[in-house]
Formats: C-alpha cells, structure tokens, sequence
C-alpha cells in the first residue's frame, strides 16, 4: 500500500475532522501523569513531549471501572439495564507496545464467551498507532518480537520523520479515515527511506534485552522450586501497580452496589498480586507471597501462551519503570535457573 | 471429558451479554442441615424453562442484585428439567444473603458453565462407585439421578456418602431413595455419629477401603472437601482404580464463570472453562500444584 | 559511609547475629534504589547510601522471619520503633543500622524542573547547597531545597534516634519547613468547598492499586477494611467516594503511627498528593495528643494505649 505523509502543522485539523465523527483521545499530563484523555479540539503539545501513558490504552476497553448493568426492583421483578454505550472513539498516538497489549486481550475476550463489554468498545474504536522516537531504558519490546515503529495491530501507523508524518494504512477502516480529507499527501520515496532510516535508528534504541526463548520450559522445569521463588518475590510488596498498569494483563472483579432497591452490578480492576485474590472460604492457595509472585510471571510467559499463542507481555517497561520497590521482571527473566528441577512430591 | 482444547467448548445458551443473568424464581426451599438448604428454582423466562438443559457436573453463576454473585454447582439432574436446583453453604455475604431468600424471590442466573462435565460415555456399561463427603454429594447427585434415569446403561453402583455428623448429612430424602433401591449399594457414614445414630461411623475414605469394591471395569467419581479427595485417591489406588478411572471436580474461587476474570486458574488450565470435572490423571499432569 | 555500612552488615552476618540483612541496593534503573533482603554475606557488597534510597525498609520487618539487621534512615527508624510501640516487631529481634540523612532526592522534581526524564539525564550529584544535574554533557545546577523530598524538607529526625550501629557521623536536615508544606498550606487556604473539590477531583483518579497501604509500614493489619465483606465498608472497584473514604479511614488508622517517610505519595503511580492528607493528620496528632510517632520505644502506641488519667481538653 502506498504510504501518505502529513505535515506535523496540520495534526490539529486532522483531528479537529476525525473528531466532528468520533471522540478522539490524545495523550495528555494529568498532575503530570500521562495518559489518552479526549482531546480538547485544540492543543497537540503532546507532540512535543510523549513518551508513553502511564496508563495503558487498555483502560479505553476495559475500565478501571465499568459499570455493567443497573437493576432495579418494580413490582412485576427485577429489571436490568445495560449501558448504551456506542459511542464511537478514536485513540491517537497508541504506542506499538499498547497496540499489542490489546491484540494480545483481545484473545481471551473473544474466546468460547464474548465479552460484551470488551468487545463492543473494541468493534467502535479505531487505533492510530504513533512510531516510538525515545523509548525508555526500560522498554524491552524488541525482545518479545516487537519493533517500537511497527503495528501490525493499529488501523494506522503514524512515523515522525521531521516536519512530517508517515502514515502506512493497515487497515481498511485506517484508510477510510484519510479519504475525506486534502491534509493528507502522497509520500514520496524519499519520505519511505527516512522513515525506514528513523525506524532502524529507534529500533536500536532499545537497549534492554530478554532472551525468552523457551522460557517457557525453564518457567516450568522451577516451578516447585520454593527458595527459588521466595528469594525472587522476597522485596515485592504485593500491590497492584505492575499488574494495573500493564497493558495485557484483564483480570477483574465483579461486585454489586445497592441502595434502596436499585443498583448496578460493576467490574473492576482485580490483580492477582493481592493476598485475598484467590481467597475461598476454607482455604487460600496462594496465602504466601511467593506462590502470588510465581502465578505472575508463569502466566504472562507460560500459561497465557499455551492458551493462546502469544506471550502476555508486550516489554513496555511499565511495571519496571513505576514499581515502589523496583522490582523488575527483566532481571527475572534472564537469571531464572537452567537446570531443570524435577518437581517435588506433594 | 476435561476439554483442555478451546475450540472445542460449547457455547451454550448465548445471550448477546454473557454477564447480562437469566432471571429465576424460587418455587421450593429445603433446609437441609443448618447451613445448607437446597433451592428449587425456574426461568421466568418462558422459552428458557422449556429449552434450557445442562450436563450434570457444569455450575451456574447464581446473583442476588445488589449483594452479588457466587457460583454454584446445579445440583439437579439435567433428566428431571422441570426446575432447577442449587445446594447452598452459608459461608459469605452472597450465601447468607441466600439463606435469607423465600419462596418467590427474584434472582439472577448465568450458565450452565464448565467445559468439562462428568463422561457418561465413559461410564456406560461400567460399574460406577460414587464417593461423596458433606455438601460434596451435590454436584454427585445431578450425575447419581442422570445415571438412575437411565439405569440400564449402567453395570453396579456403590454410594459411599459421609458427612461430619448425622445432623450434617445432605440430601436425606435422596439417601431414602437409594438406599431403598436394591439396584444400589448405599453406605452412608458419618464422622462421628450423635446418641440417636445407629449407622455407620468412619471417615469416608476409612469406610472406602473397607468396602473395597472393585476396581474391574469400573469408574470412581469423588466429590467433597479437599482434603476427603487427597486422602480418598490413594485409597481407590490401593484398590487397583487407575488414575484414568478416577473422576473428581474441583473448586476455586470464582468470578466470571467463563474464564476472562482469570481467578480460578491452576496453570494454563481454568477450572470454570476447563472442568470442573477432571480425572486424577490430568490432575496429575497439572503443570502446577495449586489445587 | 557505605564501606562502613557493608562491613558492619557482613559482620551482622558472619557472627550470626541476624539471620537476615534488609537494606538498599543500587536498582536497575538511574536514580533508583531498590530493597535489598539476603542471608548471604557476599550480597551484602552491593548494599548502598545515596541520595535516592527512598523505600522506608521498616516495611518488611513485619513478613521477614527471624533476626534482621536494618538499614535505617532517621524516618524509616521511627517506624520501626512505631512497631515496636505496637508489638508488631521485638526489639531484640532487630539490629537497627543507623544511616543519618540530610535529605533525599526526588527525581520526579528534578524531572520537572530540568524537563527531562530521569533515563535522559546523565548524573545527579547532591553537593551540598545545590544539586548538579549533567545532561548530554551540560550541567545545570538546581537549589537542592528545590530537589528534595517535601518531607525530607520538614524532617525532624535526620539522624536515626533509636539505632544498635550509627554508620557515618550524625548529620543536619536541609530543612525548610515552610516549603515543606507548602501544599499543605494551600489546602489549609481552601475554603471546605474547595477542598472537598479538590479531593474529588485528586481521588477520582485513584486506581485502588494500594500502593500507598502496601508501602507503609503502619499498615500491617493482616486483614485490611477494605477487604472486609461482612461488613463492606467501601466498595472494592474504583469511584472516587468509595477511593476517598479508603484515604480517609486509612489515615485515621495510621495516625500516630505515620512517621511523614513520604513513601505514600511517591508510589502513587497517579501522582495524588497523599502525604498532604498523611502529614496533616499527624499534625492534629500533634496538636491533640502532643504525640509522635515512633520517638520512644518504650512509650505505649497513642492509640491502642489507655491511661487512667487522659487529656479532656478533646471533649466539648
């Protein structure tokens, strides 16, 4: 496919049009936080400055928050309803990392049961993918089979390559987005070479490197192994930070609210690093810390991908760079032991 | 069987929101030890009550709105589908909250889930030994009446039902029923049995290994607490039960029932989307020990 | 310092006089320092005092087993003597190793001020009155009040006051107690409206991560309210008066134990000024009881503690 360009100056009218139609999202500093808040229709400062959110674009598709469905009690019964949410909404400058965090949930949303909620927001939402210029000395996407400036998993692909932008389509809804508009030129070759120098240039940028190759295996040949994962979990102090800010991580809680007789049923971010997760009324299996610390890194790197084929990380750095105690997955990763260790009896 | 490859499950009932539950009504409630009652309950939906059907071993996502939601084994048999019926604990807010419903009460209903039922194909022509422990017996007795139902399928049946107490045994009128039936060997047991008890004292597997059935064309399926099951497998081994003979159901806690909120994982498998019916050999080929 | 630090904390070791050596080591990012938690004598060489050894340790001394010797600030010092005000830890059981200091960096001001990440800066170096920051080669020197931590800025404690080994000489804070709470006096101009907006507004964001509660040394309950069903006191999912009332009862159960180590608001991975709520309520502690917290090991905790004779002057 052909690629287009657009001068940077013109950003704010590309979006001022895409927004007459959708509720587009940009990045912006909340208390100096990042994350994608719907664009005032004016400032594209964040040109200037964005990295990455610190909130991965996960939230636009599964909430910290979300309410399911309100219910209330009339004399014929309980009546439900659900929220009418379909609004359609645009997110620009998703960053490859969280493009892929959300092709990666996308698999265990849409699996067997589809998750009405999920799934809805992700059918009304286009992606338009930024090329990462500065990553962070934590990211290590290139090691999960990732580039910072390649999406496979945006509708379109934005690369800064000076006064301009790159845009490859990758999707038909990607190009239905630059039709309508004179902003929007032909790229020239030239453009096409800089872009591929730019890419190579940030590609090796990323310093941080993992092997995961079978890693897997070697999560699976220490499992048993108790020292092991206690001295690995031993600084961790079992918050949700690593597990709320990561962009492929979708487990949550469900929990009712009631006040006279109405109320809603709500779901909300759950993580499997609090104690209480796996609490039933007898028994807990993973009371001690170690076993908590264990389940999340045998996940991402061995569970979720015998289910679906794709690893649950996507090597944003997020968990490293904003963890309380800076524990980091990477230093896991590349030191867990090679011999295997038979699996002790129970 | 255990359907551990996902193309394979079933969508059954889909509603355009899985979340979204069924509602039912309650038509009959059973007390039947202090903090177990058993509820008998229908769709209020018309073309539900006449169309929904289940496999015995699957669970539902019982709700009370705005208390929440639990799950529960149904513990009817899917061949008497005039109602439905759920064997309740009281242990927590939303089971409490059941033990305070009445005849009429409005709840929610999501399911039948569960990707792996108890193998009637399995157990055709076989001799079956059910082995239960206290409120274990309910997930057994959705399979135990689908059995009876189609009785001549089915070679010998041993029940071997234990409970901590007489006053804690379940399902009274069905261990009646059983018992009374001369195509079944019913041995009930209790833990330690009270001034009036004239049965049967031991710890279930205890009673198992005196009762010794055989393990020649036969099928095991236990359910109960834990550490009944921990300590029944080894006995069943003792009789010559091969792990492939051995059924169980496990349990963790649970959110979604269908394998999104991530809670009930053992490994790569989710007891809500990949059992809860499992043999002990995939229980023993568990790539973790969390069970 | 740190040479003397390592070898007191090999000597711990070697001489079995703890079983465990919980202090700071160099993380894997700039600027940062992570906790260190060993038995083994050799790990102990990678053990650290700079300017951005931030974790308050006293935290793992109510999960670590055994005897632990810990590396302790003036603050983190406190708590540990706040939980042993509350049973919690034994006092034999800890070897306390007093690390004095005048004050820590906060890299997310330096951030700000030099308009840079902290992955984009080449060195930060605390010299004294003034901070020097080199990126790509060029240095800009910022006003070292203007780096610190706010609570750094009002501490009170900069040389441990209960400790076994003091390692280095005792120091002074670089104190400015206004500026310290600077934030704090602006919410005190608030007229209740405006304050309450800006709670909701700041709470609002909150995702329920419980970084705060995790990092705090107070908060060791083995159950937590919020994770309380029978009664719920707040719901478990985020809305901003169920995250409000969590900072609420949360500080009203840590006041007079909260030693102002200013964990709290720099783990928020929302960048909600918690240590504005925390630090004022250990003011009304102040006020009201003329208590804080963890000064006197042998003083009974404020609140758990019941004395024939109280202060009355509470009651109207």
């Amino acid at each position: 496919m052909a690629t287009k360009k657009i001068s940077k100056k013109e950003i704010a009218k590309l979006l001022g049009i895409w927004n007459q139609q959708l509720s587009v999202f940009v990045p912006s500093k909340e208390e100096n936080v990042a994350k994608m808040v719907r664009w005032d229709g004016i400032d594209v400062s964040f040109l200037d400055w964005y990295r990455n959110t610190v909130i991965p674009c996960k939230a636009n598709f599964l909430p910290s928050m979300e309410r399911m469905f309100s219910f209330k009690k009339n004399e014929d019964g309980y009546h439900t309803e659900i929220p009418q949410d379909k609004q359609k909404q645009l997110i620009f400058g998703i960053r490859p990392c969280d493009a892929r965090g959300i092709a990666t949930m996308d698999k265990v949303f849409t699996e067997t049961y589809e998750d009405f909620y999920y799934v809805s927001k992700r059918k009304n939402t286009l992606l338009i993918g930024l090329s990462c210029t500065n990553p962070y000395d934590s990211c290590f996407c290139t090691s999960l089979g990732l580039e910072p400036t390649e999406a496979a998993d945006v509708d379109l692909m934005f690369t800064d390559i000076g006064d301009e932008f790159l845009i490859e389509e990758i999707t038909d809804k990607g190009e239905e987005l630059l039709v309508a508009t004179s902003l929007v030129k032909q790229a020239t070759k030239a453009d096409d070479a800089k872009a591929k120098m730019l890419k190579a240039t940030v590609s090796a940028m990323v310093r941080k490197k993992v092997d995961i190759k079978e890693i897997a295996k070697k999560l699976q040949a220490c499992f048993s192994d108790k020292d092991y994962w206690e001295k690995v979990a031993a600084k961790c102090i079992s918050c949700g930070v690593c597990t709320f800010l990561c962009p492929t991580c979708f487990c949550f809680d469900i929990c009712d609210e009631l006040v006279k007789k109405q109320g809603a049923r709500y779901r909300g971010w759950d993580s499997c690093s609090f104690r209480l997760y796996t609490k039933m009324p007898m028994e807990n299996p993973r009371e001690e810390k170690w076993r908590r610390v264990r389940q999340r890194v045998c996940h991402k790197y061995e569970f979720y991908p015998m289910n679906f084929d794709v690893t649950a990380c996507t090597g944003c750095g997020r968990c490293i760079r904003l963890c309380p105690v800076n524990w980091d997955i990477s230093q896991i990763l590349s030191s867990l032991p090679t011999s295997a260790i038979s699996r002790s009896e129970k | 069987m255990a359907i551990t490859d996902i193309n394979q499950r079933k969508k059954l009932i889909a509603k355009d929101n899985v979340y979204l539950p069924h509602l039912v009504v309650i038509e009959k409630i059973i007390e039947e030890t202090p903090s177990i009652r058993t509820l008998h309950f229908n769709f209020k939906d018309e073309k539900l009550r006449k169309g929904f059907t289940f496999e015995s071993g699957q669970f539902a996502e019982l709700s009370i709105f705005g208390i929440g939601e639990a799950t529960f084994c149904i513990s009817s048999s899917p061949t008497r589908n005039d109602h439905l019926e759920c064997t309740i604990n009281r242990v927590g807010v939303v089971t409490n909250a059941m033990h305070r419903l009445s005849i009429g009460a409005e709840i929610g209903f999501r399911g039948p889930y569960g990707g792996s039922s108890f193998p009637l194909e399995l157990m055709r022509g076989k001799n079956l030994v059910f082995i239960g422990g206290g409120i274990g017996l309910a997930p057994l007795r959705s399979l135990i009446w689908n059995v009876l139902d189609n009785r001549d399928r089915y070679e010998n049946i041993d029940i071997i039902y234990g409970a901590r107490s007489p006053a804690d045994l379940c399902f009274r009128y069905d261990l009646d029923s059983w018992n009374q039936d001369k195509t079944i060997n019913m041995i009930t047991t209790v833990d330690k049995g009270d001034k009036n008890w004239t049965g049967r004292e031991g710890f279930v597997p205890a009673v198992l290994e005196q009762i010794a059935p055989s393990a020649k064309k036969a099928i095991a399926v236990v359910c109960g607490p834990p550490i009944m099951i921990r300590l029944t497998f080894p006995v069943l081994e003792k009789l010559g039960f091969a792990p492939e003979q051995m059924i169980t159901t496990l349990e963790k806690r649970m959110k979604c029932g269908i394998g999104k909120c991530g809670r009930c994982n053992i490994g790569n498998l989710y007891v809500c989307r990949d059992g809860p019916v499992f043999t002990y050999a995939q229980i023993r080929n568990f790539i973790s020990d969390e069970y | 310092m740190e040479q003397e630090l390592r070898k007191e904390a090999r000597k711990l070791l070697e001489e079995g006089k703890v079983d465990y050596i919980v202090g700071f080591a160099g993380g894997s990012l700039k600027f940062t320092a992570t906790p260190l938690i060993t038995k083994e004598k050799e790990e102990v060489a990678s053990l650290v005092v700079n300017p951005f050894i931030v974790n308050n340790l006293a935290k793992f001394l109510t999960e670590v087993p055994g005897r632990i010797g810990i590396v302790a600030k003036g603050c983190d010092s406190r708590s540990v003597v706040s939980l042993i005000q509350d049973n919690q830890v034994i006092r034999e059981n800890v070897v306390i190793i007093g690390v004095p200091c005048s004050g820590l960096i906060d890299i997310a001001k330096v951030e700000k001020l030099v308009n840079r990440d902290r992955d984009e800066i080449d060195d930060i170096t605390l010299q004294g009155e003034k901070v020097a920051v080199i990126i790509g080669g060029r240095k800009t020197e910022l006003p070292t009040k203007e780096v610190l931590f706010e609570h750094c800025l009002g501490c009170e404690s900069p040389t441990p006051q209960e400790y076994d080994i003091l390692v280095g000489k005792p120091t002074n804070a670089i104190g400015d107690k206004e500026l310290s709470r600077r934030r704090i006096k602006q919410l005190e101009d608030m007229v209740p409206e405006q304050r309450w907006a800006f709670w909701k507004e700041q709470l609002g964001r909150c995702i329920r991560c419980y970084a705060c509660r995790q990092v705090c040394p107070a908060c060791f309950c083995e159950r937590c309210f919020v994770e309380e069903s029978q009664p719920q006191w707040i719901s478990s999912v985020s809305q901003w008066q169920d995250n409000l009332m969590f900072q609420v009862i949360r500080n009203i159960h840590v006041a007079g134990r909260c030693t102002d180590c200013g964990e709290c608001e720099r783990v928020c991975p929302q960048n909600i000024p918690l240590r504005s709520l925390s630090k004022k309520m250990s003011e009304f502690v102040d006020e009201m009881f003329h208590y804080q917290a963890g000064l006197n090991k042998d003083a009974p905790a404020l609140m758990t503690a019941y004395e024939q004779v109280e202060a009355e002057d509470l009651i109207m």
